[in-house]
């Protein structure tokens, strides 16, 4: 079992990368990375903005192998903090390395399962006190499942055969939504034209968006008239 | 009180799990008729096997006395799966802020009517308050929950209407199921808490609810060794009268029985007659 860099083969499609890095540099973590384990071959592949040295290390002391924050928290629906395995020998003997590498064992992982079943982790870890973990984390735990699946999708889309698995599903809902949003209606007024709650309205869309690996409303209208499934308003 | 058992902790929980898949079994293949898989008078099926997020309401002799399921809804998940009939053939929501909750029931064998703490309508809150509160906390703003109008009656009786419907009801076996769309929002969960009246944290640390389901099993121990001495098979007459104490759900139904004990005690031995009167609770178990 091989530990991946992708990052380092794989020149054109860096975004998962730039994702990683965009969560560290807008919410306010030290570091970020993303893994998912091959689904034939096993192998642990993935980007991480740790230093090089300690990305080094963990590979060759065979950390990928037992570390829980991977393994344990693909076992979770829920963001799993890392405070959790405080009594696991195997997190303690990776995180007492961590620590030589200026690297705290403050985190937490967030798991999104794919449709194939399965599974991609995005990790973020920030050195500070309980209280400012506990109101970062309230503040910013719905842009993390957000970067998670944004990571996850652009790590299963690139290889070919995924890609053509992966074409976006909509429902006639979402793309009606969409429509109705190329045309330049709000979501109060499409709840209204469509007899549906603005609620409603927002939970389609944010589906829409997410099949669509759009970050916001105008790229996934973008998207969606680029694959012909609305059309210009 | 509510304990979340998922992958990670569920080997400290075994025992809770069973209880529950028992309590399943219960609800949703004898009483409500739905066309689910038992086995062993268990009710389990391929997205238990998935890790699932089991939200598990104990009371305090530490039984199982509710429980609801949730899954992501990037994943697989009921209505991708098996109840994508109520979606009419369109795709199923995808999205890693939405929750898909399932299999909701409580134990309306051992709780009771009213509004107090050992009653159907407090469960329901507490599992209800509980689910929304740990999605909440995962960063997810909805949870879309397969559910028949009886429960759709009772959410929009206690305070957690749901705020609209996916695909249209559709008939499952016996009844018709649903797919309602709930926020998981500060507004839903006061509403809920309010109506229910519970205003403490309902979760319990998995040492907490692993203590609470030990003082349990070593009381029923205690009472079992205590109460069947001679080690015999249950007599006909025990047996009607645990089933009694079993169906039992007021104080003077208890009463009731128990004076009934007493004006047949001569066809008991002392002993026999002590431990019925004493422990119909353990009892009740070996019926």
């Amino acid at each position: 079992m091989k530990l991946i860099d992708l990052a380092a083969i794989d020149h054109e499609e860096k975004s998962a990368y730039d994702i990683i890095n965009s969560v560290c540099d807008e919410l306010g973590f030290d570091y970020a990375s993303y893994a998912t384990t091959h689904p034939v071959k096993g192998d642990v592949q993935g980007y991480a903005n740790y230093p090089d040295e300690w990305k080094i290390h963990y590979g060759s002391q065979g950390f990928h192998k037992v570390d829980p924050t991977l393994y344990q928290s693909a076992l979770s629906i829920a963001p799993v903090d890392w405070g959790r395995f405080n009594h696991d020998d195997k997190f303690n003997a990776v995180f007492r390395d961590a620590h030589d590498f200026g690297i705290t064992d403050r985190g937490l992982t967030v798991p999104i399962r794919g449709p194939y079943g399965e599974c991609g982790l995005l990790s973020v870890t920030k050195d500070c006190s309980d209280t400012e973990w506990k109101k970062l984390k309230k503040h910013v735990m719905g842009d993390l499942q957000l970067a998670a699946v944004q990571a996850h999708d652009t790590v299963m889309q690139s290889g070919l055969l995924a890609k053509a698995l992966y074409l976006p599903a909509l429902s006639s809902r979402e793309k009606e939504i969409l429509q109705w949003t190329a045309e330049g209606k709000s979501q109060q007024d499409i709840g209204d034209i469509l007899c549906i709650s603005h609620r409603t309205v927002e939970v389609h869309m944010r589906s829409g968006r997410e099949k669509l690996g759009a970050l916001t409303t105008p790229q996934a209208i973008g998207r969606a008239i680029g694959l012909g499934l609305i059309y210009p308003g | 009180m509510i304990i979340v058992i998922d992958g990670i902790n569920q080997h400290k929980f075994n025992h809770v799990l069973d209880d529950m898949y028992k309590l399943r079994a219960r609800v949703f293949g004898d009483r409500l008729g739905w066309d689910v898989n038992i086995q062993d008078g268990r009710e389990k099926d391929q997205f238990d096997d998935l890790h699932p997020a089991h939200v598990v309401s104990i009371n305090d002799e530490g039984d199982v006395v509710g429980c609801m399921r949730l899954l992501q809804t990037t994943g697989p998940h009921m209505l991708a799966d098996v109840f994508s009939s109520i979606m009419d053939g369109e795709p199923p929501i995808r999205s890693s802020q939405v929750w898909e909750a399932t299999r909701f029931c409580v134990d309306t064998k051992k709780l009771g009517r009213g509004r107090g703490k050992n009653s159907v309508s407090y469960v329901t809150s507490e599992v209800m308050i509980g689910s929304f509160e740990y999605a909440q906390e995962a960063g997810v703003l909805d949870a879309i929950a397969v559910i028949d109008p009886v429960m759709n009656r009772v959410l929009q009786r206690s305070g957690n209407a749901p705020c609209d419907y996916v695909g249209s009801a559709k008939p499952m076996g016996k009844v018709v199921a649903m797919a309602a769309l709930m926020d998981c929002s500060d507004e839903r969960i006061s509403a809920i808490r309010e109506y229910a009246d519970i205003d403490h944290d309902v979760f319990l640390t998995d040492e907490q609810a692993l203590e609470r389901f030990e003082t349990g099993r070593i009381a029923f121990q205690q009472d079992a060794t205590t109460a069947n001495l001679d080690h015999q098979p249950l007599t006909e007459l025990e047996k009607y009268f645990v089933e009694q104490m079993h169906s039992a759900t007021t104080k003077t139904e208890v009463e009731a029985v128990l004076r009934l004990i007493e004006a047949l005690s001569d066809r008991f031995t002392p002993e026999q007659k002590t431990a019925l009167l004493k422990t119909p609770r353990a009892f009740a178990h070996e019926a």
